[in-house]
């Protein structure tokens, strides 16, 4: 009998538990595991910023950008960081709107982690700003991975704003998304 | 009024008078961010300190006398191909056709002048059927409705999205 070819397994995914992930602050000692996502053109595609080209350019993202920043969490399977989930609040008179942004290694794309990692943020985030009333989404349409991440998380599509943003040089189109305060997935914990 | 005798053009001080007739006007300034002007000196120091610093604000003026005003303030830094768009008329001036000739002209001039400017976008509240019937007569396009989207006057408000692009057509 003719043996059929086993497809190779990825044994480093394979026993992993991919519903037990945890949000935590990423420090320079991440770099490494940083770096696995941070410097993948496939990750950052859709992404406001280039692949970081090097580790040096990664420590400095890092100590300029992520560390000060007001929210900005890893996302971690045992502990280790696999992604990054972030929430930034509009200035000002429009301080009752922040805006949701996640990256995730292209490994760990298509097993819910995004969508666990962007429901435990949600719920967090109107405890930790009492003052916030709509967290927002604006995923590139040709993103639809991401929209789906935002649908299944329960946030409500809303529309799509063209030419909303530069990235990498081309005006893109956005289609946006928001989860209120007074949602019922807003208080839904994980 | 004949809405082909309206211009455009920067305001100057010797605005304030007409300035104050219709911005002392609640109905006038009611989806504003701002409150009515309660005085003539206030008005001289609204045009002073908030009109003519402007990036681009325009008095909307019949035989040179302002009637109302059409702003377009773009994003800063690398968001300044993004610009809100913001507009008012004396209420004796509405249902007209004025403010759509307005907004016609304003359009076509920023995008010359602002020529880093993309994308021109409106909020609307959705029972301000007056400003959304203008945005839909000039050719701006309603992208959707933001549920709690500004903050204006105590209260957070739900808005109607609309965008006019460099490349759309003014109808």
């Amino acid at each position: 009998m003719e043996e059929l070819p086993i497809k190779p397994q990825d044994n480093q995914t394979q026993d992993q538990d991919f519903s037990n992930i945890n949000l935590r602050l990423l420090d320079l000692s991440d770099i490494d595991d940083y770096m696995v996502w941070a410097a993948d053109d496939k990750v950052t595609q859709f992404c406001s910023w280039e692949s970081h080209t090097s580790k040096e350019v990664a420590m400095k993202y890092m100590v300029d950008f992520i560390i000060p920043h007001p929210w900005f969490r890893a996302i971690c399977i045992d502990d280790r960081p696999i992604g990054a989930i972030s929430v930034t609040q509009k200035c000002g008179s429009d301080s009752r709107r922040a805006e949701i942004g996640y990256v995730l290694g292209s490994k760990y794309w298509g097993k819910g982690i995004a969508t666990r990692a962007v429901k435990m943020v949600a719920a967090e985030i109107f405890f930790d700003w009492p003052h916030l009333e709509r967290l927002e989404g604006l995923v590139d349409v040709d993103n639809i991975g991401s929209q789906k991440v935002l649908e299944k998380a329960g946030f409500q599509r809303e529309g799509v704003f063209r030419k909303y943003f530069i990235q990498k040089g081309r005006a893109r189109d956005a289609v946006v998304f928001s989860l209120l305060s007074t949602d019922p997935q807003a208080k839904l914990l994980v | 009024m004949d809405p082909t005798r309206i211009s455009l053009r920067p305001f100057k001080l010797s605005d304030a008078g007409d300035f104050f007739s219709w911005a002392k006007d609640e109905r006038v300034t009611h989806y504003l961010r701002w409150n009515p002007i309660p005085s003539r000196e206030e008005a001289l120091k609204h045009i002073k300190e908030v009109a003519i610093p402007h990036p681009w604000r325009r008095s909307i003026c019949s035989d040179d006398h302002s009637i109302g005003y059409v702003s377009i303030r773009p994003e800063s830094g690398s968001e300044r191909h993004l610009a809100r768009i913001g507009y008012a008329l004396g209420s004796e001036y509405w249902n007209q056709g004025i403010m759509t000739v307005a907004i016609k002209m304003a359009i076509s001039s920023v995008f010359k002048e602002l020529d880093y400017v993309v994308r021109v976008e409106a909020l609307v509240e959705e029972e301000n059927k007056g400003s959304q019937r203008v945005l839909e007569k000039v050719g701006f396009q309603k992208e959707g409705f933001l549920r709690k989207y500004a903050f204006n006057k105590g209260k957070i408000r739900d808005m109607s999205i609309y965008s006019f692009l460099s490349g759309d057509k003014i109808l």
